[in-house]
């Protein structure tokens, strides 16, 4: 069996592109940097053969239907044969700025960098909201900077769910799809009827929580992440810390945004989008 | 807001009847009346300024008691035995209804919902669904649509299922909610379980909250509940067919009128009172908070002493639904509580109870105040 990275190779020496390393894995793709005929930079994604054909078609529809400054853009996806086995691959932007975890690794965001990530990323989901699509994974290691270095861009719609069409969520898990720190109860619970643009809201509340003050909205002082999922599947009480923070801040619409229900959400974009001023 | 007029058997005249003006609108009902009568009532709307008229299709009213609604064009004759889950047949029934609603052009329509036997979170997103679709439809035309949620109050009961279901009916595109709250209680008898009670608060201020504009159809003096919960409106109509929507109030003899005894609305009570009730309560001045002059009130009293053989129906609906949009105003302006009225009306029941008064109905005893107050203290804690 050929390794991702045989497979990536294999692809750019038969299109004439230059193939450059990898830049990163999940458990069911891995990317790596490119650089194509034409000479321009690009993320080559090579998905795990057999992955369920139905979420990765659904990823890369979700990916064509957005067209925003602050979502990854899809050149093309391909099928590619190697090895006797059928790859299917994807082209998207290259993003050279590294994410927003590499980011976070040197210090916390500043106050007006904090609200500058907010307000990007609030016209990036309320986008994808109208395109009847949730995203479903947003955490720092899908947030990436352009090589400005201050323009984050929303990638890996893997988990994106997409409401007019039937979930591929089987109800009885115990859990929904996405990464548990950032997640918001319903997620957490496997609700699916409550599942909307709100679940995104919820999530990038909890990134810029992180991003500014270090911790996630739920944590009290010492608390370990394992704990503080368990009180956000139990739709307990964000922390006072967090509160007394946001509010400080001049951010408490991070309270709204992370309310256990999404009822206690912003119910519109455009109320989200208000609230951050835009 | 206001107060909005629940139309039903034969209460066409109580739409321009003098001295209801406080009525913001109507709540349509094809049950009662014909495509003609409806569009009629529509067209007389429009000579009063600012008076609204909600179509509300009523698909939820079950087969015994649909009334005229068979002949309504968007009716489905195989609304019972259809498969629900089916898109297509939604699609025909909201093509169909849109027809009808626009060439009556009232000022909103709500959207068709269907009873269910019971009330999973599938349930309300496919009506959500269903009312998303019917917004789509009428993008345009002039006419809003209104998300209808029909929502069984034992339900509500159950911790966090008030929160749960607002956040699906939250999802709703349209900005105004119809609830029709679905009791479990004997006709006639107010709600008493406090928890479901609770529930109903709690939901339609998760709502309200949320920036939507919650409308409680099938309303009583229970409108104190639902006010103090935040509703932006309630609707009611004539006693006793109309304020309070259950199963089993089609049940009742007779049906459409529930009887035809007249019944006089006493605030300091909270109650409804029988003609040889009000003759000996009235005596006793019970002390009452500041209510503005009820002129049916004063007509009925009147008539009693004149000519005490007299019937005075017609007169007591329009005492009750007077009271019922003064009561709405006032609690909107908060001139009055609805936590002060009940504590009023506690205390005049413990007065009667102390002096050995009994009503002429075995039941009507005030049983249900206390449950009241208990939510509506309650609800304001947690």
């Amino acid at each position: 069996m050929s390794t991702p990275t045989e497979v990536a190779q294999a692809f750019c020496a038969a299109n004439g592109h230059q193939f450059i390393g990898p830049v990163g894995a999940g458990a069911f793709k891995e990317t790596f940097h490119v650089i194509l005929a034409t000479g321009e930079p690009q993320a080559l994604k090579v998905y795990q053969p057999g992955f369920s054909p139905e979420r990765t078609s659904r990823e890369l529809a979700a990916m064509q239907r957005c067209a925003h400054t602050n979502i990854g853009r899809l050149t093309s996806f391909a099928a590619f044969y190697f090895d006797g086995v059928q790859h299917l691959l994807s082209v998207e932007e290259f993003l050279s700025g590294g994410t927003l975890t590499s980011r976070l690794h040197r210090g916390l965001l500043s106050g007006p960098e904090s609200l500058d990530l907010g307000v990007q990323l609030v016209g990036a989901i309320a986008h994808i909201a109208s395109r009847e699509l949730v995203h479903r994974d947003i955490k720092p290691d899908n947030i990436l900077y352009r090589a400005d270095g201050v323009t984050p861009v929303l990638v890996d719609f893997g988990l994106v769910r997409d409401l007019v069409r039937t979930s591929l969520t089987q109800t009885w898990l115990l859990r929904g799809p996405g990464t548990p720190l950032y997640a918001p109860p319903e997620q957490l619970r496997n609700e699916k009827a409550l599942i909307d643009w709100r679940s995104d809201q919820f999530s990038l509340g909890v990134v810029v929580a992180f991003a500014a003050f270090g911790f996630h909205p739920y944590q009290d002082n010492g608390e370990s992440f394992a704990l503080t999922v368990e009180h956000v599947a139990e739709r307990g009480q964000q922390s006072a810390r967090f509160v007394g923070a946001a509010t400080q801040s001049g951010m408490p619409f991070l309270i709204k945004m992370t309310a256990p229900w999404p009822v206690e959400r912003f119910r519109t974009p455009e109320s989200l989008l208000r609230a951050w001023g835009r | 807001m206001s107060a909005y007029h629940q139309m039903g058997h034969d209460s066409e005249n109580l739409l321009w009847a003098d001295g209801l003006d406080q009525f913001r609108g109507a709540i349509l009902s094809p049950v009662n009346y014909g495509r003609e009568k409806v569009a009629a009532q529509v067209l007389w709307s429009r000579q009063r300024s600012g008076f609204e008229t909600i179509f509300d299709p009523q698909l939820y009213v079950p087969n015994s008691e649909r009334g005229c609604l068979r002949e309504w064009p968007y009716f489905p004759d195989d609304v019972d035995t259809a498969d629900l889950a089916s898109d297509s047949w939604w699609e025909g029934l909201l093509d169909s209804l849109v027809e009808v609603c626009t060439t009556i052009r009232p000022t909103a329509v709500c959207s068709p919902a269907v009873m269910p036997a019971t009330y999973p979170d599938d349930y309300f997103a496919r009506m959500v669904s269903i009312g998303d679709q019917l917004f789509t439809r009428l993008d345009g035309s002039g006419l809003q649509s209104v998300q209808t949620a029909v929502v069984g109050m034992p339900e509500l009961a159950t911790p966090d299922r008030p929160m749960a279901i607002a956040s699906i009916l939250s999802k709703s595109r349209t900005s105004h909610i119809y609830l029709v709250l679905v009791s479990r209680s004997e006709p006639r008898r107010e709600l008493i379980e406090v928890e479901e009670i609770k529930g109903a608060m709690r939901l339609i201020a998760a709502m309200q909250a949320a920036g939507l504009e919650v409308t409680v159809g099938f309303s009583s003096s229970d409108v104190l509940l639902w006010k103090a919960a935040g509703a932006s409106n309630c609707a009611t109509g004539k006693f006793f067919n109309l304020r309070r929507f259950t199963r089993t109030r089609f049940e009742e003899p007779g049906g459409s009128g529930g009887g035809q005894l007249p019944y006089w609305f006493e605030e300091s009570l909270m109650a409804f009172l029988r003609q040889s009730d009000v003759q000996r309560i009235m005596p006793m001045q019970l002390p009452v908070l500041e209510p503005s002059p009820n002129p049916f009130g004063l007509q009925i009293l009147a008539q009693m002493a004149a000519e005490p053989d007299r019937a005075w129906l017609a007169l007591a609906w329009r005492q009750f639904m007077f009271w019922f949009a003064d009561v709405e105003s006032r609690l909107d302006s908060a001139a009055s509580t609805s936590g002060a009225l009940l504590r009023n009306a506690d205390s005049n029941w413990r007065t009667l109870d102390d002096a050995d008064f009994f009503m002429e109905e075995r039941r009507n005893d005030g049983g249900w105040i206390r449950p009241w107050r208990r939510a509506v203290a309650e609800f304001h804690v947690a």
